[in-house]
């Protein structure tokens, strides 16, 4: 079995690749990336035509939440995969954070076998941190990552023992664990539903302010320094977190940072007359905050840009602003939201990709991402001028809780392979 | 009537919060209210306009006082009244607002006249249901029949509103009277200045219309028109936002030595209920510059304006 698919814009953001050429795929795994070459390979079983359009790695989204198990109402992972494969997402990380908790060797494999029965990407379980996410005892760490955990994370609700937090650092870092942490002084965050300031107070919505995320974030990096532990700060929303990440960076601890893909498209204003599908965690914050974040995006102090898919029925949704749940649907739409940063903004097309392919691969020490020999073929061909209106009628996911919903987007996924096979074509 | 007047209509559909309207749309509801006060003081019974209507009061929160306004309102005007404190009914069972509101869009009312504890809940209602919402308080968001009724008192005890200083001094950033009242006077020309502890002022009030934001009673209170005091709820006070109550009593309590510093023809307002002897001493709430009972009198005839305006048809 083997392709050439050929006359493909190849963009490889990790070896700075972006030609015109062909990629030969062969049981599963790119077999020679040829740019300049004008027709297929010789001695390809079958060959396709891209016409030019770009030729990219599949998506690796470090943050997806799905409802198996116990959600399945929300999401399953079949239906998760399914949107991602349509957003060309080919690797995605779960969360912890279901019913019951995948804090044990046990829910490692349910998820992975679940995945392998039902998914269309690859699915990579995170461990819970602690024991039913309840902050108070380290989960097992060590066993969880032999059975295929990529990383450790308390998901949305951080541990707020800080004497807890570095012990399951400490640990964390003498098993080679990776620990992903979200950067929230849940007590500073209060009951807050977005972002404080001006719109919230006149909107009457309580406010989460910045501080709570600079509170969390100084915390769990000079953790990171102390105990040499590889963080990820996850979903930052203030350029001030990210000059906190490079100043522990300086002082040499491993620390990563990434941002959910709709904090860089949306501020607090769309959030307009309570719109609870622009409730999420953190809040969209202020206009001038979320142009400094798509400079620091462009100048690569971002490390991932994550879909923070959080997939919510409208029984979560239909509710007044204060009540409903966070949570956005992102899978189909983190490509063209940041698309939207190399049609209007500054952003080059190797520049998107690098944040949601081959950067998160390196973060949790993925092969695929690139577009190089021996790794494997998770590819998407995408046009990335093709315009779109996001209707959330033909969103795949099983909850079409989306911010986009209605937007007009440019630039969208029209074949996505897994493995070297054509899992979606638009 | 003037040129202006002429050519306006009020198509509002609802009426959610101040923001939103135009102050053409005030000054209309603020004259038609008026001649409905005038009407009830001469004992002239109103014309039966909302005559065939069905208005629901739908109050999550417990309010006598706001409820039983509108109640009465709505059958000086002639409609069907049904009041539903539904703060102890089936929303507790986990009925959402949505499905209550979707129950009762069913039966076809006119008016749902809505109190809420959430901000937006008003708004939120509005979207589902075919009929005119009126927002009677959504969380600390908005309370415009509060805004207007408080300027409509202001109106008829100045003569005016355009250029009169306003202080409005107490929990502003849980208030939604003070957004709704703020708003109301902004737009017709007034200068509001809001004063609160820090603890419980809240950013950009600037874009509410405020001229000014302080935790200096005594200097905001020099030469103002009207002092209006808000509620404190008692469980903001006791080390939450605030030391104690005297200690909120000294330095933001009305009294009559605080009110000297006012000019001298200045009035005395809250939108009730009072804590007498911490945001406001009994002998100013009760003195003879309070229009306290004023504004409960205006409330019913600025109800009236708005049902009148919303389902009475045009006038």
């Amino acid at each position: 079995m083997s392709l050439s698919i050929y006359n493909a814009r190849l963009l490889d953001p990790a070896s700075g690749l972006d030609e015109t050429g062909a990629i030969l795929i062969e049981d599963g795994a790119i077999k020679s990336v040829t740019p300049g070459a004008a027709s297929a390979h010789e001695g390809a079983k079958s060959a396709l035509d891209a016409g030019g359009l770009c030729l990219a790695p599949g998506l690796i989204d470090l943050r997806v939440k799905t409802g198996e198990p116990g959600d399945e109402q929300k999401e399953t992972l079949a239906t998760a995969s399914r949107a991602a494969v349509a957003g060309g997402v080919t690797s995605l990380v779960v969360m912890p954070d279901t019913k019951p908790v995948v804090d044990d060797v046990a829910l490692v494999r349910f998820i992975s076998d679940r995945a392998k029965a039902s998914a269309q990407a690859r699915i990579y379980p995170a461990g819970a941190l602690t024991t039913g996410l309840k902050g108070d005892a380290m989960a097992e760490i060590g066993l969880m990552a032999d059975a295929g955990a990529v990383l450790f994370t308390n998901g949305d609700t951080p541990v707020s023992n800080p004497s807890i937090m570095k012990r399951a650092m400490t640990y964390a870092a003498s098993r080679g664990a990776i620990v992903m942490s979200r950067p929230d002084d849940t007590a500073l965050k209060g009951s807050g539903v977005m972002n404080a300031g001006a719109f919230a107070a006149r909107k009457g919505l309580a406010g989460i302010a910045k501080e709570a995320e600079w509170i969390g974030a100084a915390r769990d990096l000079m953790l990171a320094e102390a105990t040499g532990c590889t963080l990820i700060l996850d979903q930052v929303s203030t350029l001030r977190t990210l000059e906190m990440i490079a100043d522990s960076r300086d002082r040499g601890a491993s620390v990563f940072s990434t941002i959910a893909a709709h904090s860089l498209f949306f501020n607090e204003l769309d959030v307009g007359d309570y719109l609870t599908y622009c409730k999420v965690n953190p809040p969209f914050r202020d206009e001038d905050t979320r142009q400094s974040m798509i400079t620091a995006l462009k100048a690569g102090w971002i490390d991932a840009v994550v879909s923070a898919h959080d997939p919510q029925p409208p029984e979560e949704k239909r509710l007044p602003f204060g009540e409903a749940s966070f949570g956005a649907a992102g899978l189909e739409t983190t490509l063209s939201a940041l698309l939207s940063f190399h049609h209007d903004g500054p952003l080059s097309l190797l520049e998107v990709l690098a944040p949601i392919t081959s950067k998160p691969a390196d973060m949790i020490g993925l092969p695929q991402g690139r577009l190089s020999e021996g790794t494997p073929a998770d590819l998407i061909l995408f046009d990335p001028n093709k315009p779109w209106l996001c209707e959330r009628e033909n969103l795949r996911s099983r909850s079409t809780n989306s911010p986009f919903d209605g937007r007009r987007l440019q630039g969208i996924v029209l074949k996505t392979f897994v493995g070297g096979e054509q899992v979606f074509e638009r | 009537m003037s040129k202006a007047a002429i050519h306006y209509s009020f198509d509002h559909e609802h009426l959610l919060g101040i923001d939103g309207l135009h102050p053409l749309d005030l000054t209309h509801i603020l004259d038609l209210a008026n001649d409905y006060a005038e009407a009830t003081r001469s004992g002239k019974r109103a014309d039966p306009v909302l005559s065939g209507k069905t208005v629901v009061n739908l109050f999550f929160e417990n309010s006598t006082r706001t409820m039983s306004s509108f109640e009465i309102a709505a059958r000086r005007l002639g409609a069907d009244v049904v009041s539903m404190p539904v703060a102890q009914s089936s929303v507790k069972k986990g009925e959402t607002l949505i499905d209550t509101a979707m129950t009762l869009n069913a039966m076809k009312p006119d008016v749902l006249v809505v109190r809420h504890s959430a901000s937006g809940g008003a708004k939120l209602l509005s979207r589902k249901v075919d009929c005119a919402v009126i927002n009677a308080g959504d969380g600390t968001h908005e309370h415009p029949t509060q805004g207007l009724l408080d300027t409509l008192t202001i109106r008829r005890n100045k003569g005016r509103v355009e250029g009169l200083k306003v202080v409005i001094c107490g929990d502003i950033v849980h208030s939604r009277v003070a957004r709704s009242t703020t708003l109301a006077l902004h737009l017709l020309g007034a200068e509001v200045h809001l004063c609160a502890p820090r603890t419980l002022m809240p950013s950009g009030t600037e874009t509410w219309g405020a001229a000014s934001a302080t935790s200096d009673f005594d200097a905001a209170l020099e030469g103002a028109d009207v002092v209006m005091m808000l509620r404190l709820q008692l469980e903001r006070m006791d080390g939450a936002y605030l030391p104690s109550r005297r200690e909120y009593f000294r330095y933001f309590g009305l009294t009559a030595e605080r009110l000297a510093l006012a000019r001298e023809d200045a009035i005395v307002m809250h939108p009730g209920p009072m804590n007498r002897g911490i945001e406001i001493e009994s002998a100013i709430a009760d003195g003879e510059r309070s229009v306290i009972t004023e504004q409960v009198e205006m409330g019913v005839a600025v109800r009236e304006a708005v049902l009148h305006l919303l389902a009475g048809g045009r006038s």
